[in-house]
Parts: structure tokens; C-alpha cells; sequence
């Protein structure tokens, strides 16, 4: 089978560059270590100013709980109603909580004390989370006071967090990571492949010889697609053991979803391939439809923050549903039933790209 | 009497990269068995018909018969019939001389049989400490000959070689010649492009190609005789000055 020599060749290329090597077996673990603990939205350590300008008890607890949380970081204390706006502007700290006493007019007794909580708008993420933080330690504080005097709310809704019960952000983001690892690896490896051969003029050779032009795609895909999976394998390993992100599904189910993914990916890094005049032309080309395909695919922030006009490029993104199937499987051990029209919307993605990418190899190899 | 079909008959082929017209109006014939020099300065237009003959580019017009076979209808079989080594050898690199033969051979479909005779074949031509090196550690005089016996291997009848002594030191040039003129006595045809002119002399036939155009056709002393000259240099700068002038 002439198929088996150009995977061979393929492979043997690979290995005996031994920076590549690194980079495709050694650095897929460095990121998701790297990645796991700094692609997180959760806060820890906050920078956090308090102005206590009440001389109530309650200020006294909620200040406390603040102290003790370990999300937060009490930076600055003051008594001085004029120094909260100072602190922001500095960048001392992200978030200020200002305490006043307020004063029942009717009674003429003091109520709960007001508190304002400012924030640094600039880190709106961090800032929002805090805000909802510091708004459930002021609640909580309240509802134990409450229940301590024997009155309780009529009420009182309790969240139940499934599948994620700690809500780690590491446990959405980790099986993200290896849908990113199968990306940029396969992505990067197969978009330069047949412009290498162009610029070592052995491309010419191989066109001379009976190999067929399928032939030649799938030896240049099929080498990829290989080290693709075992660098799925890593990442797998490592986002479960290191990270002790639970898998839940089906293996079985993973590679099905891995290998249709796989021929998408792969499609389009040929295309790139073929289209590109230079190495240099089809790296910048992969590394633009990398970010493009991570931005767009729930990785960092939910699919549905995408505006309406930009929606459609989400829509064909084939790493947004294999993102999302990824999670399903790991943390909700979903299978093809609640899943499978993600992996038809792969699919139809990775049949269109097949078509493209073969229709313009064809063309290319017959220029 | 039927004549045979020449080994390769091209006809009035023309390329053009869009405006710039890099081949205009080639017509020539390689008789079986001949070894013919395709002369002519970079640029000339020479890898251009070459490729144009492998089908390795499309042609714009014109045709191309190989053995009789039309190379646009019948590309398949017209490739089997040819052997072809690229100007910078089209070896892999990264790969070990020994590798790129059985490469090359796996692709061609050659049984492993083939291909080990073939390797011990190699080993008789270059040292096996050279054949065990990557290919861009070895000399270029030893690459040419790996390259060469490469694009042999699946038998051609007809071989066309793109610059096959470019960047070679004069006793690789040498030693290389002679390797043609065992093929010659094999009963290859062959056609070799070079800006060498000095090894127009090992040619039965040479064809100077200038601006895309053939000058001048015909057997290295027949021209010589014919245009009054006493070297090849002189003879290529009469022609294409003639050219200039039409």
C-alpha cells in the first residue's frame, strides 16, 4: 500500500526534528498546566479597600467575613469617608466597601448600616463576580441575624450546583484545553505540509509517482490526525490527574467526536496548505483561524455573548461544538443522545470542508 | 513503412503566467535512444517546457506526445513512461539516503523485494556510511547521484533532467556523463536541461532555447559547421543575437 509510505515518511520527518517534537509532546503539557491554572474565572486574593465609617456591630462581622474570605485581600482600611476614591484611582485595590449607619427617623434608632461597594469597572469580570460575592457575604450575614432572633425569610431559594458542585472554573476550562490542544496541534503541523514540499521542490517528485491525489491528502492528514490524538490523549490525562477533573462519558464517544472533528480541522489546515505561497503565509494563516475558532467557541465566554451579526461565524466554527461535546462527556457523562446534534452540526462543517479542501487540492496538484 | 512515434513530439506549446509569456511556440522532437541537451541562460524557459512535458504544468497551447501518448488525455500512463529529477534533486532532507530510496520506491509500487535489490544496488554506487546520513548532510555530488538513481528506480524509458549538474563540482559533472551514457546503452532516451554549454559536446542533439523560444536544433557539429563556429559559446551567442535581430 503506497499509503503507508508517505505516512511513514510523514512521521519520520517529524521525529527527527527534535524542536517539533518538544513542542508537539512536552509543550502540550506545559500549556495545560500553564492554561489550567491561568485561564480561570475564578478570584482569588482580590485587592479589597474598606471604609468603615459605621460604629455598628454588623459592619464589624461583614468586615470580618471579608477578612477571612480567601477571594478577597484587605489592602486598605480607613475611617475617612474622603479616601474610598483615592484608593481606586490608584489601583490600589479593585473593590471598596463603604460603611455608613443609617438611621431609622421614625424610631430614631440605627438601622442596618448602608453599604456601597464601588468596583473597578476596568477587570469587568473580576469585578462583577466580586460584586456578587460581596452581595451574598452582606445577605448571609443578615440572614444569620435574622435567625438568630427567630424570624427567617418565608423564601429562601438554595442553589444545587451539578455536575460542577464547587463550580471550579478549571473543570469548565480543562476539557476546553484539550479541544484546544487537538487544534493547534493537528492546525499547525498540516498547514505548512504541502508548502514544505513546495519549497523543497519534492513536491514535483511526488506528483511524478502513481500516488493519486487522495492518496496524498490522507498521507498528509492521516500523520497529523495521529499525533492529534495522542496529544488528546496528554491533555486528557493531565486535566483528570493534575487537575482531578472528572470524566464521566464514554471514551468511545470522546474519539468518535475527536475523529470527525479531526476531519474538519484538518480539511481546512490543507486548504490553507494549498492556498499558502510560503511557510511563513501559512502560519500567519493558522495562527488567524486559531484565535478566530477559540474566541468563538465558548472556550473563554459563553456562544451565546456573541452579538447576533457575528453569530454565524460561531455557527460554523467546528470547535465550538466540539467544546461543548467535550464538556457534555467529561462532566455530565452525556452521550450521542444528548449530544448528537452538536456532532451533526460537526459533521455537516466537516463534510463541506472535506469537499472544499479536496476540490482545491485536486485543482492544485493538477495546476 | 511506418515510422516509430518519437520517444516525445512537442508542438507549438506556448505558456503564459498571465501577461508574461515564459514559453512561445516550442516545437521539437526527441528520437529513442538519443540523449538531447536543452542549452539555454536561467530564465530561458527550459524548466518550463520540462515540466510542461511531465505535466507537472499546465499546458496554455500546444501539445505534448509522449511515446505517442497525449500528455493532457492520457497523463497517467504518460508519467509511467517518464522519469523526471528537479533541479535541486527532490530528496527529503530530513530522511536518510536509504530511506529516500525506500520511499520513493513504496510510492512507485515497487515490491519490498524490488526495493532491497535496489538498496544493495545503491550500496555498490555510494559508501553505506552515506547512505545511512540525512540527505542534506551529504555532498551534493552524492545527492545528484541518489537523486538520479531515485528517479530511475521504476525503469523509465524516457528521463528528463532539470539542471542535473548545477552546483556539482567538474569530477561529480564528469562521473555524472558517464552514468547517462550508460543509460543511453540501456536504450533510455534522454533530455537534459543545463546552462553548461560545455556539455553540449556529450549530446547526440542540442536544443538553445532563448526568451521562451527555440533558436536553434540540430547536432553540436552540424551546427558548428553550419554556422561557421568554433565553439559552442560562440555558436549559442550567434544564435541568440540572430534571434535578437528577427
Amino acid at each position: 500500500m503506497k499509503l503507508r509510505h508517505l505516512v511513514r515518511k510523514e512521521l519520520i520527518e517529524i521525529v527527527r526534528q527534535k524542536e517539533l517534537l518538544f513542542l508537539l509532546f512536552v509543550s502540550p503539557i506545559i500549556q495545560i498546566v500553564i492554561l489550567g491554572y491561568v485561564v480561570s474565572s475564578d478570584i482569588r486574593n482580590v485587592p479589597v479597600g474598606i471604609v468603615n465609617l459605621s460604629r455598628g456591630q454588623t459592619a464589624a462581622r461583614v468586615i470580618e467575613r471579608v477578612r477571612r474570605s480567601p477571594l478577597f485581600s484587605v489592602r486598605r482600611e480607613s475611617e475617612r469617608s474622603e479616601d474610598y476614591a483615592h484608593y481606586l484611582k490608584k489601583g490600589e485595590v479593585k473593590a471598596v466597601l463603604v460603611f455608613r449607619d443609617a438611621l431609622d427617623r421614625k424610631r430614631n434608632v440605627l438601622k442596618y448600616p448602608e453599604v456601597q461597594v464601588l468596583m473597578d469597572g476596568i477587570d469587568s469580570n473580576t469585578a462583577m463576580i466580586a460584586a456578587g460575592y460581596f452581595n451574598g457575604i452582606i445577605r448571609d450575614t443578615i440572614l444569620a441575624d435574622m435567625e438568630k432572633s427567630g424570624r427567617g425569610l418565608p423564601v429562601a431559594g438554595r442553589p444545587v450546583f451539578r455536575f460542577n458542585p464547587q463550580l471550579r472554573s478549571i473543570n469548565t476550562m480543562g476539557p476546553g484545553i484539550v479541544a484546544f490542544l487537538l487544534t493547534i496541534i493537528t492546525m499547525f503541523i498540516t498547514s505548512a505540509s504541502m508548502v514544505r514540499e513546495k519549497e523543497q521542490q519534492t513536491l514535483d517528485t511526488l506528483l511524478m509517482s502513481p500516488l493519486n491525489s487522495l492518496e496524498i491528502y490522507l498521507g498528509k492528514a492521516l500523520p497529523a490526525a495521529l499525533i492529534g490524538l495522542v496529544d488528546m490523549a496528554i491533555g486528557l490525562v493531565v486535566v483528570v490527574l493534575w487537575f482531578g477533573i472528572p470524566f464521566r462519558g464514554s471514551l468511545f464517544h470522546l474519539l468518535l467526536a475527536a475523529l470527525v472533528y479531526l476531519a474538519a480541522i484538518l480539511s481546512y489546515a490543507l486548504l490553507i496548505s494549498v492556498l499558502s505561497a510560503s511557510t511563513q503565509q501559512s502560519m500567519f494563516f493558522a495562527w488567524f483561524s486559531l484565535i478566530l475558532f477559540l474566541l468563538m467557541s465558548g472556550f473563554f465566554t459563553p456562544v451565546s455573548n456573541i452579538p447576533q451579526p457575528l453569530s454565524f461565524l460561531a455557527a460554523i466554527n467546528p470547535m465550538r461544538y466540539l467544546v461543548q461535546i467535550i464538556r457534555e462527556i467529561f462532566l455530565k457523562g452525556n452521550g450521542i443522545a444528548y449530544f448528537w446534534k452538536d456532532l451533526l452540526a460537526l459533521g455537516a462543517i466537516a463534510v463541506t470542508l472535506v469537499s472544499i479542501s479536496l476540490l482545491n487540492f485536486k485543482r492544485f496538484i493538477s495546476r | 513503412m511506418s515510422h516509430p512515434a518519437p520517444a516525445i513530439a512537442v508542438r507549438d506549446l506556448r505558456k503564459d503566467f498571465g501577461v508574461f509569456q515564459a514559453v512561445r511556440g516550442v516545437s521539437f522532437d526527441v528520437a529513442r535512444g538519443e540523449i538531447v541537451g536543452f542549452l539555454g541562460p536561467n530564465g530561458a524557459g527550459k524548466t518550463t517546457t520540462i515540466k510542461m512535458i511531465t505535466g507537472l504544468l499546465k499546458i496554455t497551447s500546444g501539445t505534448v506526445r509522449v511515446d505517442g501518448l497525449d500528455n493532457r488525455t492520457q497523463l497517467v500512463q504518460v508519467k509511467r513512461k517518464l522519469g523526471y529529477m528537479s533541479q535541486k534533486f527532490s530528496l527529503y532532507p530530513l530522511l536518510t539516503a536509504r530511506e529516500n530510496i525506500e520511499f520513493f520506491g513504496g510510492i512507485s509500487g515497487l515490491s519490498p523485494r524490488e526495493r532491497a535489490r535496489h538498496q544493495a544496488r545503491m550500496e555498490e554506487l555510494v559508501p553505506a556510511a552515506v547512505l545511512r546520513q540525512k540527505v542534506q548532510d551529504i555532498p551534493p555530488g552524492l545527492r545528484q547521484k541518489v537523486a538520479m538513481f531515485v528517479c530511475l528506480m521504476p525503469d523509465p524509458g524516457i528521463v528528463l533532467l532539470d539542471e542535473p549538474t548545477s552546483g556539482v563540482d567538474p569530477e561529480a559533472r564528469r562521473v555524472f556523463w558517464n552514468d547517462i551514457y550508460g543509460l543511453k546503452k540501456l536504450g533510455k532516451t534522454l533530455l537534459v536541461s543545463t546552462h553548461n554549454l560545455d556539455e553540449a559536446e556529450y549530446c547526440d542533439r542540442i536544443l538553445i532555447i532563448h526568451n521562451g523560444e527555440l533558436v536553434a536544433a540540430g547536432a553540436p557539429d552540424e551546427l558548428l559547421r553550419q554556422r561557421r563556429k568554433a565553439s559552442i559559446e560562440e555558436l549559442f551567442k550567434d544564435a541568440i543575437e540572430e534571434h535578437g535581430q528577427d
